[in-house]
Protein backbone atom coordinates (compact mmCIF):
# COMPACT_ATOMS: atom_id res chain seq x y z
CA UNK A 1 0.00 0.00 0.00
CA UNK A 2 2.79 2.35 0.92
CA UNK A 3 4.51 1.64 -2.39
CA UNK A 4 1.29 2.45 -4.17
CA UNK A 5 0.96 5.67 -2.19
CA UNK A 6 4.55 6.62 -3.10
CA UNK A 7 3.93 6.07 -6.78
CA UNK A 8 0.73 8.11 -6.65
CA UNK A 9 2.52 10.96 -4.91
CA UNK A 10 5.36 10.91 -7.43
CA UNK A 11 2.90 10.89 -10.34
CA UNK A 12 1.01 13.75 -8.76
CA UNK A 13 4.17 15.83 -8.42
CA UNK A 14 5.08 15.25 -12.06
CA UNK A 15 1.57 16.12 -13.17
CA UNK A 16 1.54 19.32 -11.13
CA UNK A 17 4.90 20.41 -12.50
CA UNK A 18 3.83 19.59 -16.05
CA UNK A 19 0.62 21.57 -15.64
CA UNK A 20 2.49 24.62 -14.38
CA UNK A 21 4.95 24.41 -17.28
CA UNK A 22 2.19 24.08 -19.85
CA UNK A 23 0.30 27.10 -18.43
CA UNK A 24 3.45 29.23 -18.84
CA UNK A 25 3.63 28.77 -22.68
CA UNK A 26 -0.05 28.72 -23.66
CA UNK A 27 -0.66 32.54 -24.21
CA UNK A 28 -0.99 33.76 -27.82
CA UNK A 29 -0.36 37.47 -27.46
CA UNK A 30 1.63 40.15 -29.17
CA UNK A 31 3.07 43.18 -27.43
CA UNK A 32 3.82 45.30 -30.47
CA UNK A 33 2.28 46.40 -33.77
CA UNK A 34 3.14 48.78 -36.58
CA UNK A 35 1.59 51.59 -38.58
CA UNK A 36 3.51 52.56 -41.70
CA UNK A 37 2.78 55.97 -43.16
CA UNK A 38 3.80 57.36 -46.54
CA UNK A 39 2.77 60.07 -48.96
CA UNK A 40 3.88 62.29 -51.78
CA UNK A 41 3.98 65.90 -52.87
CA UNK A 42 3.75 66.73 -56.55
CA UNK A 43 5.01 69.86 -58.25
CA UNK A 44 2.32 72.51 -58.19
CA UNK A 45 2.13 75.82 -60.05
CA UNK A 46 -0.77 78.20 -60.24
CA UNK A 47 -1.60 81.39 -62.18
CA UNK A 48 -4.54 83.57 -61.27
CA UNK A 49 -5.58 87.16 -61.52
CA UNK A 50 -3.67 89.43 -59.18
CA UNK A 51 -6.48 91.97 -59.00
CA UNK A 52 -8.14 94.81 -60.89
CA UNK A 53 -6.86 96.18 -64.20
CA UNK A 54 -5.55 99.73 -64.45
CA UNK A 55 -6.38 101.47 -67.73
CA UNK A 56 -4.93 104.87 -68.56
CA UNK A 57 -4.70 107.13 -71.57
CA UNK A 58 -7.85 105.72 -73.11
CA UNK A 59 -10.45 107.68 -74.98
CA UNK A 60 -13.63 105.71 -74.68
CA UNK A 61 -13.34 102.01 -74.08
CA UNK A 62 -12.88 100.58 -70.64
CA UNK A 63 -12.35 97.37 -68.70
CA UNK A 64 -15.04 95.01 -69.92
CA UNK A 65 -14.19 92.05 -67.65
CA UNK A 66 -12.00 92.98 -64.76
CA UNK A 67 -9.51 90.88 -62.88
CA UNK A 68 -10.54 89.50 -59.50
CA UNK A 69 -7.71 88.60 -57.16
CA UNK A 70 -7.21 84.85 -56.81
CA UNK A 71 -9.80 84.09 -59.49
CA UNK A 72 -9.06 82.71 -62.91
CA UNK A 73 -7.39 85.17 -65.27
CA UNK A 74 -10.07 86.18 -67.77
CA UNK A 75 -9.62 89.87 -68.46
CA UNK A 76 -11.18 91.74 -71.36
CA UNK A 77 -10.13 95.31 -72.03
CA UNK A 78 -11.42 97.73 -74.64
CA UNK A 79 -8.59 100.17 -75.34
CA UNK A 80 -11.01 102.57 -77.03
CA UNK A 81 -9.99 105.00 -79.72
CA UNK A 82 -6.46 104.38 -80.99
CA UNK A 83 -6.52 106.90 -83.84
CA UNK A 84 -5.25 110.50 -83.67
CA UNK A 85 -8.48 111.58 -81.99
CA UNK A 86 -6.88 110.20 -78.87
CA UNK A 87 -4.25 112.78 -78.00
CA UNK A 88 -2.69 110.82 -75.16
CA UNK A 89 0.83 109.47 -75.47
CA UNK A 90 -0.15 105.84 -74.86
CA UNK A 91 -3.20 103.83 -74.04
CA UNK A 92 -1.88 101.54 -71.32
CA UNK A 93 -3.46 98.60 -69.54
CA UNK A 94 -1.72 97.04 -66.53
CA UNK A 95 -3.08 93.58 -65.75
CA UNK A 96 -1.94 92.07 -62.39
CA UNK A 97 -1.00 88.40 -62.51
CA UNK A 98 -0.53 86.27 -59.38
CA UNK A 99 1.95 83.40 -59.54
CA UNK A 100 2.13 80.66 -56.86
CA UNK A 101 4.22 77.50 -56.77
CA UNK A 102 6.00 74.95 -54.59
CA UNK A 103 8.72 74.49 -57.19
CA UNK A 104 10.57 76.36 -59.94
CA UNK A 105 8.15 77.92 -62.40
CA UNK A 106 8.12 79.28 -65.95
CA UNK A 107 5.48 81.77 -67.07
CA UNK A 108 4.99 81.96 -70.85
CA UNK A 109 2.76 83.93 -73.17
CA UNK A 110 1.55 83.65 -76.74
CA UNK A 111 -0.44 86.30 -78.58
CA UNK A 112 -2.73 86.40 -81.58
CA UNK A 113 -3.66 89.74 -83.22
CA UNK A 114 -6.27 90.21 -85.92
CA UNK A 115 -7.62 93.34 -87.57
CA UNK A 116 -10.41 94.23 -89.93
CA UNK A 117 -7.95 96.42 -91.79
CA UNK A 118 -6.16 95.15 -94.85
CA UNK A 119 -3.20 97.42 -95.38
CA UNK A 120 0.17 97.68 -93.72
CA UNK A 121 -1.20 100.67 -91.84
CA UNK A 122 -3.62 98.54 -89.89
CA UNK A 123 -2.78 97.87 -86.23
CA UNK A 124 -0.33 94.97 -86.14
CA UNK A 125 0.97 92.73 -83.37
CA UNK A 126 4.13 94.83 -83.32
CA UNK A 127 2.04 97.90 -82.47
CA UNK A 128 0.99 96.36 -79.17
CA UNK A 129 3.67 97.02 -76.64
CA UNK A 130 4.11 94.39 -73.95
CA UNK A 131 6.27 93.82 -70.92
CA UNK A 132 6.27 93.25 -67.20
CA UNK A 133 6.10 96.21 -64.90
CA UNK A 134 7.97 96.54 -61.65
CA UNK A 135 7.51 93.75 -59.13
CA UNK A 136 9.23 92.16 -56.15
CA UNK A 137 8.62 89.34 -53.69
CA UNK A 138 6.85 90.66 -50.65
CA UNK A 139 7.56 89.71 -47.05
CA UNK A 140 4.03 88.44 -46.61
CA UNK A 141 3.54 85.28 -44.58
CA UNK A 142 4.51 82.20 -46.55
CA UNK A 143 6.27 83.93 -49.45
CA UNK A 144 9.62 82.40 -50.28
CA UNK A 145 11.69 85.57 -50.26
CA UNK A 146 15.03 84.17 -51.38
CA UNK A 147 15.78 83.47 -55.00
CA UNK A 148 15.65 85.62 -58.11
CA UNK A 149 12.79 85.97 -60.59
CA UNK A 150 14.04 86.53 -64.14
CA UNK A 151 12.08 88.96 -66.31
CA UNK A 152 12.45 87.91 -69.95
CA UNK A 153 10.75 91.05 -71.28
CA UNK A 154 12.10 94.59 -71.56
CA UNK A 155 9.85 95.88 -68.85
CA UNK A 156 7.15 98.49 -69.16
CA UNK A 157 6.77 99.03 -72.93
CA UNK A 158 6.06 102.72 -72.39
CA UNK A 159 9.54 103.25 -70.92
CA UNK A 160 11.48 105.64 -73.12
CA UNK A 161 14.17 103.10 -73.86
CA UNK A 162 11.68 100.61 -75.26
CA UNK A 163 10.28 102.60 -78.15
CA UNK A 164 11.08 105.19 -80.76
CA UNK A 165 9.81 106.65 -84.00
CA UNK A 166 11.19 104.87 -87.03
CA UNK A 167 13.23 107.46 -88.87
CA UNK A 168 12.22 106.06 -92.24
CA UNK A 169 8.55 105.23 -91.82
CA UNK A 170 7.77 107.67 -89.04
CA UNK A 171 5.85 104.92 -87.29
CA UNK A 172 6.33 104.52 -83.59
CA UNK A 173 7.84 101.13 -82.90
CA UNK A 174 8.71 99.10 -79.82
CA UNK A 175 12.32 98.37 -80.51
CA UNK A 176 13.61 96.41 -77.50
CA UNK A 177 13.71 92.62 -77.33
CA UNK A 178 10.36 91.03 -76.54
CA UNK A 179 8.73 94.45 -76.06
CA UNK A 180 5.73 93.93 -78.32
CA UNK A 181 3.25 91.17 -79.12
CA UNK A 182 4.97 90.48 -82.41
CA UNK A 183 7.66 88.64 -80.43
CA UNK A 184 5.08 86.31 -78.89
CA UNK A 185 3.46 84.68 -81.90
CA UNK A 186 4.64 81.41 -80.33
CA UNK A 187 4.64 80.69 -76.62
CA UNK A 188 7.65 82.48 -75.16
CA UNK A 189 8.99 82.71 -71.65
CA UNK A 190 7.99 85.89 -69.91
CA UNK A 191 9.12 85.19 -66.35
CA UNK A 192 10.80 82.39 -64.45
CA UNK A 193 12.04 81.76 -60.94
CA UNK A 194 12.26 79.52 -57.88
CA UNK A 195 9.40 78.37 -55.69
CA UNK A 196 7.11 81.24 -54.77
CA UNK A 197 5.64 79.91 -51.53
CA UNK A 198 6.96 78.03 -48.53
CA UNK A 199 5.00 75.19 -46.94
CA UNK A 200 1.72 76.99 -46.31
CA UNK A 201 -1.80 75.87 -47.19
CA UNK A 202 -3.54 76.87 -50.38
CA UNK A 203 -5.87 79.03 -48.31
CA UNK A 204 -2.91 81.35 -47.80
CA UNK A 205 -3.58 83.79 -50.66
CA UNK A 206 -0.14 85.34 -50.83
CA UNK A 207 2.01 84.94 -53.94
CA UNK A 208 4.07 86.83 -56.49
CA UNK A 209 2.03 89.61 -58.12
CA UNK A 210 3.39 90.78 -61.45
CA UNK A 211 1.88 93.51 -63.67
CA UNK A 212 1.55 92.54 -67.32
CA UNK A 213 1.54 95.82 -69.24
CA UNK A 214 0.01 96.31 -72.68
CA UNK A 215 0.20 99.57 -74.58
CA UNK A 216 -0.70 101.13 -77.92
CA UNK A 217 0.44 104.55 -79.05
CA UNK A 218 -2.40 106.34 -80.88
CA UNK A 219 -1.36 106.85 -84.52
CA UNK A 220 -2.85 107.33 -88.00
CA UNK A 221 -3.68 103.63 -88.26
CA UNK A 222 -6.01 102.32 -90.93
CA UNK A 223 -9.51 102.56 -89.54
CA UNK A 224 -11.11 99.37 -88.29
CA UNK A 225 -11.26 97.08 -85.29
CA UNK A 226 -8.38 95.10 -83.90
CA UNK A 227 -8.40 92.27 -81.39
CA UNK A 228 -5.41 90.97 -79.50
CA UNK A 229 -5.58 87.85 -77.35
CA UNK A 230 -2.72 87.08 -74.98
CA UNK A 231 -2.65 83.63 -73.39
CA UNK A 232 -0.49 83.11 -70.30
CA UNK A 233 0.66 79.64 -69.26
CA UNK A 234 2.54 78.57 -66.15
CA UNK A 235 4.49 75.34 -65.89
CA UNK A 236 6.94 73.52 -63.62
CA UNK A 237 10.08 72.67 -65.59
CA UNK B 1 7.33 4.59 2.44
CA UNK B 2 6.05 6.20 5.63
CA UNK B 3 3.08 8.50 5.83
CA UNK B 4 5.41 11.27 6.89
CA UNK B 5 7.42 10.96 3.69
CA UNK B 6 4.27 10.82 1.62
CA UNK B 7 3.06 13.95 3.33
CA UNK B 8 6.35 15.72 2.58
CA UNK B 9 6.11 14.70 -1.04
CA UNK B 10 2.57 15.94 -1.35
CA UNK B 11 3.54 19.16 0.36
CA UNK B 12 6.37 19.56 -2.14
CA UNK B 13 3.91 19.02 -4.99
CA UNK B 14 1.64 21.65 -3.54
CA UNK B 15 4.49 24.08 -3.18
CA UNK B 16 5.50 23.50 -6.78
CA UNK B 17 1.96 24.14 -7.97
CA UNK B 18 1.64 27.30 -5.90
CA UNK B 19 5.04 28.54 -7.02
CA UNK B 20 4.05 27.93 -10.62
CA UNK B 21 0.84 29.93 -10.23
CA UNK B 22 2.52 32.78 -8.36
CA UNK B 23 5.24 33.10 -11.02
CA UNK B 24 2.76 33.49 -13.98
CA UNK B 25 3.78 36.77 -15.65
CA UNK B 26 1.33 39.53 -16.28
CA UNK B 27 0.19 39.28 -19.84
CA UNK B 28 -0.20 42.03 -22.41
CA UNK B 29 -1.44 42.22 -25.93
CA UNK B 30 -1.82 44.86 -28.64
CA UNK B 31 -3.48 44.35 -31.98
CA UNK B 32 -5.95 45.59 -34.53
CA UNK B 33 -8.93 47.43 -33.10
CA UNK B 34 -10.89 47.38 -36.32
CA UNK B 35 -10.79 48.73 -39.83
CA UNK B 36 -8.75 51.94 -40.19
CA UNK B 37 -10.27 54.83 -42.15
CA UNK B 38 -8.97 57.72 -44.26
CA UNK B 39 -10.72 60.93 -45.31
CA UNK B 40 -9.70 63.96 -47.33
CA UNK B 41 -7.10 62.14 -49.41
CA UNK B 42 -6.27 62.55 -53.08
CA UNK B 43 -5.02 59.18 -54.23
CA UNK B 44 -4.55 58.02 -50.64
CA UNK B 45 -5.37 54.63 -49.11
CA UNK B 46 -5.23 52.77 -45.81
CA UNK B 47 -5.09 49.01 -45.28
CA UNK B 48 -5.52 47.02 -42.09
CA UNK B 49 -7.63 44.28 -40.59
CA UNK B 50 -11.21 44.76 -39.46
CA UNK B 51 -10.75 41.74 -37.17
CA UNK B 52 -9.86 42.72 -33.61
CA UNK B 53 -8.23 39.33 -33.07
CA UNK B 54 -5.54 40.12 -35.64
CA UNK B 55 -2.17 41.76 -35.21
CA UNK B 56 -1.73 45.50 -35.67
CA UNK B 57 -0.31 45.89 -39.17
CA UNK B 58 -1.54 49.04 -40.91
CA UNK B 59 -0.29 50.77 -44.04
CA UNK B 60 -1.26 54.37 -44.70
CA UNK B 61 -0.74 56.29 -47.91
CA UNK B 62 -1.72 59.92 -47.39
CA UNK B 63 -1.69 60.39 -51.17
CA UNK B 64 -0.75 63.72 -52.73
CA UNK B 65 -0.54 66.40 -50.05
CA UNK B 66 0.42 69.25 -52.39
CA UNK B 67 -2.12 72.04 -53.00
CA UNK B 68 -3.64 69.87 -55.71
CA UNK B 69 -5.46 68.29 -52.78
CA UNK B 70 -8.08 70.87 -51.88
CA UNK B 71 -9.27 69.10 -48.72
CA UNK B 72 -8.75 70.86 -45.41
CA UNK B 73 -6.85 67.88 -43.98
CA UNK B 74 -6.09 64.26 -44.71
CA UNK B 75 -7.15 62.33 -41.59
CA UNK B 76 -6.49 58.69 -40.75
CA UNK B 77 -8.03 56.86 -37.79
CA UNK B 78 -6.40 53.57 -36.72
CA UNK B 79 -8.28 51.62 -34.02
CA UNK B 80 -5.88 49.76 -31.73
CA UNK B 81 -6.93 46.96 -29.36
CA UNK B 82 -5.18 46.42 -26.05
CA UNK B 83 -5.43 43.66 -23.44
CA UNK B 84 -3.68 43.09 -20.12
CA UNK B 85 -3.88 41.18 -16.88
CA UNK B 86 -2.17 43.99 -15.00
CA UNK B 87 -1.51 47.73 -15.11
CA UNK B 88 -0.24 48.67 -18.54
CA UNK B 89 1.26 51.43 -20.62
CA UNK B 90 1.27 51.95 -24.36
CA UNK B 91 4.32 53.53 -25.96
CA UNK B 92 4.89 54.69 -29.51
CA UNK B 93 8.03 55.41 -31.43
CA UNK B 94 8.48 56.63 -35.02
CA UNK B 95 11.36 56.06 -37.39
CA UNK B 96 11.57 57.12 -41.02
CA UNK B 97 13.09 59.07 -43.87
CA UNK B 98 12.26 62.69 -44.51
CA UNK B 99 13.69 65.15 -47.04
CA UNK B 100 16.18 67.47 -45.32
CA UNK B 101 14.69 70.40 -47.30
CA UNK B 102 12.82 72.31 -44.56
CA UNK B 103 10.00 73.04 -47.01
CA UNK B 104 9.44 69.31 -47.61
CA UNK B 105 7.11 67.29 -45.37
CA UNK B 106 8.72 66.88 -41.95
CA UNK B 107 7.77 64.89 -38.86
CA UNK B 108 6.33 68.09 -37.45
CA UNK B 109 3.84 68.24 -40.33
CA UNK B 110 2.06 65.02 -39.31
CA UNK B 111 -0.21 65.54 -36.35
CA UNK B 112 -0.73 62.61 -33.99
CA UNK B 113 -3.26 62.01 -31.26
CA UNK B 114 -4.82 59.16 -29.27
CA UNK B 115 -8.36 59.17 -27.94
CA UNK B 116 -11.72 57.45 -27.58
CA UNK B 117 -10.92 54.48 -25.32
CA UNK B 118 -13.80 52.02 -25.20
CA UNK B 119 -14.43 48.41 -24.22
CA UNK B 120 -14.30 45.60 -26.72
CA UNK B 121 -16.96 43.60 -24.91
CA UNK B 122 -18.02 41.63 -21.86
CA UNK B 123 -14.56 40.40 -20.93
CA UNK B 124 -13.16 43.90 -20.60
CA UNK B 125 -12.23 44.73 -17.02
CA UNK B 126 -14.16 47.49 -15.27
CA UNK B 127 -11.93 49.29 -12.76
CA UNK B 128 -13.37 51.77 -10.29
CA UNK B 129 -10.22 52.66 -8.40
CA UNK B 130 -7.95 53.40 -11.34
CA UNK B 131 -8.37 55.40 -14.53
CA UNK B 132 -7.03 55.06 -18.02
CA UNK B 133 -5.05 58.16 -18.88
CA UNK B 134 -4.14 59.53 -22.30
CA UNK B 135 -0.99 61.57 -21.90
CA UNK B 136 -0.61 65.20 -22.85
CA UNK B 137 -0.01 66.37 -25.60
CA UNK B 138 -1.41 63.30 -27.35
CA UNK B 139 -4.89 63.44 -25.81
CA UNK B 140 -6.61 65.17 -28.72
CA UNK B 141 -7.71 64.89 -32.33
CA UNK B 142 -5.03 66.77 -34.28
CA UNK B 143 -7.56 67.72 -36.97
CA UNK B 144 -9.48 69.71 -34.35
CA UNK B 145 -6.34 71.11 -32.71
CA UNK B 146 -4.68 72.40 -35.88
CA UNK B 147 -3.24 75.91 -35.76
CA UNK B 148 -0.67 77.91 -37.75
CA UNK B 149 2.78 78.98 -36.71
CA UNK B 150 4.33 82.38 -37.39
CA UNK B 151 5.40 81.22 -40.85
CA UNK B 152 1.85 80.23 -41.76
CA UNK B 153 2.58 76.51 -41.60
CA UNK B 154 0.14 74.07 -40.02
CA UNK B 155 1.07 73.03 -36.47
CA UNK B 156 -0.34 70.51 -33.96
CA UNK B 157 -0.06 69.90 -30.19
CA UNK B 158 1.72 66.60 -30.90
CA UNK B 159 3.39 65.32 -34.02
CA UNK B 160 5.60 62.47 -35.12
CA UNK B 161 8.52 64.63 -34.04
CA UNK B 162 7.46 63.86 -30.45
CA UNK B 163 8.09 60.14 -31.04
CA UNK B 164 11.78 59.89 -31.87
CA UNK B 165 12.16 57.77 -28.72
CA UNK B 166 9.42 55.59 -27.19
CA UNK B 167 6.86 57.81 -25.52
CA UNK B 168 4.02 56.73 -23.25
CA UNK B 169 0.71 57.82 -24.72
CA UNK B 170 -1.71 55.83 -22.57
CA UNK B 171 -1.62 53.94 -19.28
CA UNK B 172 -4.03 52.50 -16.78
CA UNK B 173 -5.21 49.52 -14.73
CA UNK B 174 -5.73 46.02 -16.05
CA UNK B 175 -7.81 45.70 -19.15
CA UNK B 176 -8.97 42.08 -19.18
CA UNK B 177 -11.09 40.03 -16.82
CA UNK B 178 -9.50 36.90 -15.48
CA UNK B 179 -5.91 36.03 -14.80
CA UNK B 180 -4.70 35.20 -18.25
CA UNK B 181 -4.88 36.13 -21.87
CA UNK B 182 -4.47 32.99 -23.87
CA UNK B 183 -5.39 34.57 -27.16
CA UNK B 184 -6.84 37.68 -28.70
CA UNK B 185 -10.58 37.48 -28.24
CA UNK B 186 -13.14 39.83 -29.72
CA UNK B 187 -14.35 41.02 -26.32
CA UNK B 188 -11.52 40.75 -23.80
CA UNK B 189 -9.99 44.20 -23.81
CA UNK B 190 -10.25 47.79 -24.91
CA UNK B 191 -9.86 49.81 -28.12
CA UNK B 192 -8.53 53.32 -28.65
CA UNK B 193 -8.12 55.43 -31.79
CA UNK B 194 -4.72 56.55 -33.04
CA UNK B 195 -5.34 59.62 -35.23
CA UNK B 196 -2.94 60.93 -37.88
CA UNK B 197 -3.45 64.20 -39.75
CA UNK B 198 -1.63 66.16 -42.44
CA UNK B 199 -2.78 69.40 -44.04
CA UNK B 200 -2.08 69.75 -47.78
CA UNK B 201 0.32 72.64 -48.28
CA UNK B 202 2.91 74.07 -50.67
CA UNK B 203 5.44 71.48 -49.49
CA UNK B 204 8.50 70.89 -51.62
CA UNK B 205 7.87 68.05 -54.08
CA UNK B 206 8.96 64.58 -53.03
CA UNK B 207 8.01 61.50 -50.98
CA UNK B 208 8.11 60.62 -47.31
CA UNK B 209 7.82 57.44 -45.29
CA UNK B 210 7.75 56.62 -41.57
CA UNK B 211 6.97 53.56 -39.44
CA UNK B 212 5.38 53.81 -36.02
CA UNK B 213 5.75 50.98 -33.54
CA UNK B 214 3.13 50.63 -30.81
CA UNK B 215 4.11 48.65 -27.71
CA UNK B 216 2.23 47.55 -24.63
CA UNK B 217 4.08 46.66 -21.45
CA UNK B 218 3.72 46.76 -17.66
CA UNK B 219 2.76 50.23 -16.55
CA UNK B 220 2.55 52.29 -13.39
CA UNK B 221 0.96 50.40 -10.51
CA UNK B 222 -2.66 51.49 -10.68
CA UNK B 223 -5.31 49.76 -8.62
CA UNK B 224 -8.25 48.36 -10.41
Amino acid sequence: MFKCLRNLTRAGAVAAFTLALAAGVSAQTNTSGTVTIGGSVSKFVELNSGGAVTLTGNSGGGVTTDGVADSALAVVVNLGELGPANTNGFVKASVPLKVRSNTNYVLSMSAVVSSTGSTANRILAADFGFGLGSFSRSAAVGVHTTGVDTDNTSGDPTNVANGAVNATSGRFEYVSARSNLGAFSASTTVLSGPRVLNAVPRSNTNGLVVPAVFSVKPQFYEDGTTTATATFTIAAP
Amino acid sequence: MTLRRAFKTALLCGLLCWAGAGARAQQFDIGSGGLPTITGATGGTVTGSADVTQNLVVNVNFGDVSPINTSNVVRVVVPVSIRSTGPYQVTVTAAGLFDPNPQAVQRTDIGFGARNLRQLGNKARDCNRGTHLFRTPFDNDPAASLAFDAQGRAAYPATLASLSTPVVILSGPELTKGNSITKKEPDNGYVFDAVFVIKPQFFAAGNFNVTLTFNIAPGPNVQC
